[in-house]
């Protein structure tokens, strides 16, 4: 009986053996493509395509320092934009076109300052969704930019923020987030398309395979538009074996930029 | 099978099972089962413990009582000091307020109070009142650095001797600096690093933690820097890269998230705001959060880095979630006024000083 009772068992032990053994090591199974009943979007991301040097539909041309040659040229692209056409009030399209004319100068990525949103998904660098049972980080790899989307009861922004303040909800499978309270300062792209701190983005994530997110944002910003208007764009998942979110400070690449000119110059006349 | 092996496993099974549910019963888990981490957390409560042992405390790591009672009454001064900063004819923003207003020079703020730039001492400052931390329960520990017993650093090695001396003299120290070369890596708003992200310093406190199935991460609220800790057991980067926050990755052991990092730079101290003498690019930083019933997790870092210290040493301190406490955007390289004005100022002196000379 006793022998019975022990072989009966020997499975169920040694499956308890092995979890004692090497369950703290044993590496995670591949990721799920649903977690609690949602699509799991946690991973890395990025867009490709050219919208961060222009939003719009673009031809390629020389870029501003000829020395770089060809890999400093503008690559031509193709529009995210719904029908091409920002509806820019008239005042609003003449800063734009003045932020074009200056985008070398003015364009605040060039100082390494957060890209806000919906910029910071489609600037060429990778991002990476860490997607919780509740709220869900957002960590970009350009100036370690990062923002929570909280999933929880709607907050309000409590100031204004590059990034704005994210409240998010489930439609389904779609994560819906509705990004508010921006300090206006950010561009959508290096051509100079812009809004104000009084912008609203509400972005769209689904899941258009287990390695494609479709992204989509609807951007209202009654001091600049006419009417809101959309962009949308596919995200793809990085299927490098261990591909992982690096560090790209850039501070430290823009100080000779930003502060250069404000050093003393023995000779030269304030 | 041997009834000898069958006592055996019988007796894992009964330590496998006591040793899950003594110590999974009272800590949250996550879905999917990990220790559940998550929420926004802040060192402030160990804001005030000097980060090095005071000598007269030797091995002793925790006050006594009286001890205690004293430091309750500090912790409970700073309180009332941001709290109510107008009540407080002492505190250090209403002597800023009265001065601003009655147009004299403002005092000089606390040394090493701010910035802990390259060569700043580690050991925790006065709290200035104008910044709103403080501590909401006094902690016991009479330093910050628990291991070796003494609580103080381990002796540098030669190289660290060297690299120590060469560093004193550079820095911010007196006069105006003329470039942005010479302010901290934390003045310049590009990181705090690893340590200096989690150390108390007079504010910025805050960390939230982010899990989802087969990562940990962590995002700090100044200098807004984010890690992502994977938990599949991968590799390490090559040595080919070495950066300031490093390459972490973790596993759980019980309700304990150990992260390893490796492949870091040598720009950063284990101080406040990455002060302190920098480690090398051969720094192992091994850390331990450990989720404890209630709203604490208790921190650990072992740092190891042979070629500067003669033996490895610990800080430990918990986090705790506190109500209504939450990490904001901190634009701090956006906004950076500060090095603006410094320089700024420092070639106006120049300047000045030219033409008194008549250049």
């Amino acid at each position: 009986m006793q022998n019975r009772v022990s072989l009966a068992l020997l499975p169920a032990l040694i499956t308890l053996f092995t979890i004692a053994a090497f369950g703290q090591t044993a590496p995670s199974p591949r990721p799920a493509t649903r977690v609690n009943g949602k699509p799991n979007m946690t991973g890395l991301w990025q867009a490709l395509g050219t919208a961060d040097w222009d939003i719009q539909d673009h031809a390629s041309q020389a870029g501003p320092f000829y020395q770089l040659g060809a890999i400093g040229a503008e690559p031509p692209g193709q529009s995210i934009v719904d029908g091409n056409e920002i509806p820019y009030l008239p005042e609003a399209l003449a800063q734009k076109k003045k932020n074009y004319a200056n985008r070398y100068q003015e364009d605040p990525v060039i100082k390494c300052y957060m890209p806000g949103v919906p910029r910071a998904t489609y600037v060429p660098f990778p991002f990476e969704i860490i997607q919780s049972q509740k709220d869900i980080l957002i960590a970009y790899e350009f100036a370690s930019t990062n923002r929570v989307i909280n999933m929880g009861k709607p907050e309000e922004a409590v100031t204004d923020t590059w990034m704005g303040t994210s409240n998010g909800r489930w439609e389904g499978d779609t994560l819906v987030v509705d990004v508010t309270g921006f300090n206006g300062m950010a561009w959508f792209d290096r051509a100079g398309n812009f809004a104000s701190d009084s912008l609203q983005v509400v972005e769209r994530y689904s899941m258009l395979d287990a390695n494609t997110l479709k992204y989509e944002a609807t951007i209202t910003d009654p001091k600049t538009f006419s009417r809101p208007w959309k962009i949308s764009l596919p995200l793809y998942r990085h299927r490098e074996e261990h591909a992982r979110l690096l560090e790209f400070k850039c501070v430290e690449y823009v100080e000779q930029l930003i502060y250069g000119p404000l050093l003393y110059q023995p000779g030269k006349k304030k | 099978m041997s009834k000898r092996i069958f006592v055996l496993m019988s007796a894992l099974v009964v330590a496998v099972a006591a040793g899950q549910t003594s110590k999974s019963a009272a800590v949250p888990k996550t879905p999917w089962g990990d220790p559940d981490l998550q929420g926004p957390w802040t060192s402030d409560d160990t804001w005030g413990v000097p980060f090095e042992r005071p000598a007269n405390f030797g091995t002793r790591a925790f006050l006594t009582e009286d001890e205690l009672k004293a430091r309750e009454k500090q912790v409970e001064a700073s309180k009332q000091r941001i709290e109510h900063p107008s009540d407080d004819q002492h505190s250090p923003a209403k002597r800023q307020l009265d001065a601003l207003n009655s147009g004299t020079p403002a005092p000089e703020p606390a040394p090493g109070g701010r910035g802990g730039g390259r060569g700043a001492s580690v050991d925790a400052a006065p709290v200035p009142g104008q910044f709103g931390e403080y501590a909401r329960r006094a902690s016991k520990q009479t330093s910050q650095v628990v291991d070796p017993p003494n609580g103080r650093i381990p002796e540098l090695t030669a190289e660290g001797k060297e690299r120590q001396a060469a560093m004193r003299g550079r820095g911010r120290g007196g006069g105006s600096p003329d470039s942005w070369e010479q302010w901290s890596i934390y003045d310049r708003c590009i990181t705090r690093g690893v340590a200096g992200s989690i150390i108390p310093v007079i504010y910025g406190n805050g960390l939230e933690i982010v899990q989802a199935p087969g990562y940990v991460a962590i995002r700090y609220e100044m200098v807004h820097d984010t890690r992502i800790i994977p938990l599949d057991g991968r590799a390490h980067l090559s040595k080919d890269v070495h950066t300031y926050m490093g390459d972490p990755v973790g596993h759980f052991e019980g309700n304990t998230l150990v992260v390893e990092t490796t492949n870091l730079n040598d720009k950063m101290g284990v101080g406040a705001n990455g002060g302190g003498l920098p480690y090398s690019e051969d720094t192992i930083l091994t850390e331990r959060f450990t989720r404890m019933p209630g709203n604490v997790i208790n921190y650990e870092l072992t740092v190891n880095d042979p070629k500067t210290y003669t033996a490895p040493w610990k800080v430990a301190f918990p986090i705790t979630q506190e109500p209504g406490y939450k990490v904001f955007e901190y634009a701090c390289h956006e906004g950076n006024m500060s090095l603006r004005n410094a320089l700024l100022a420092n070639r106006a002196e120049k300047e000045k000083a030219a033409e008194a000379a008549g250049k």
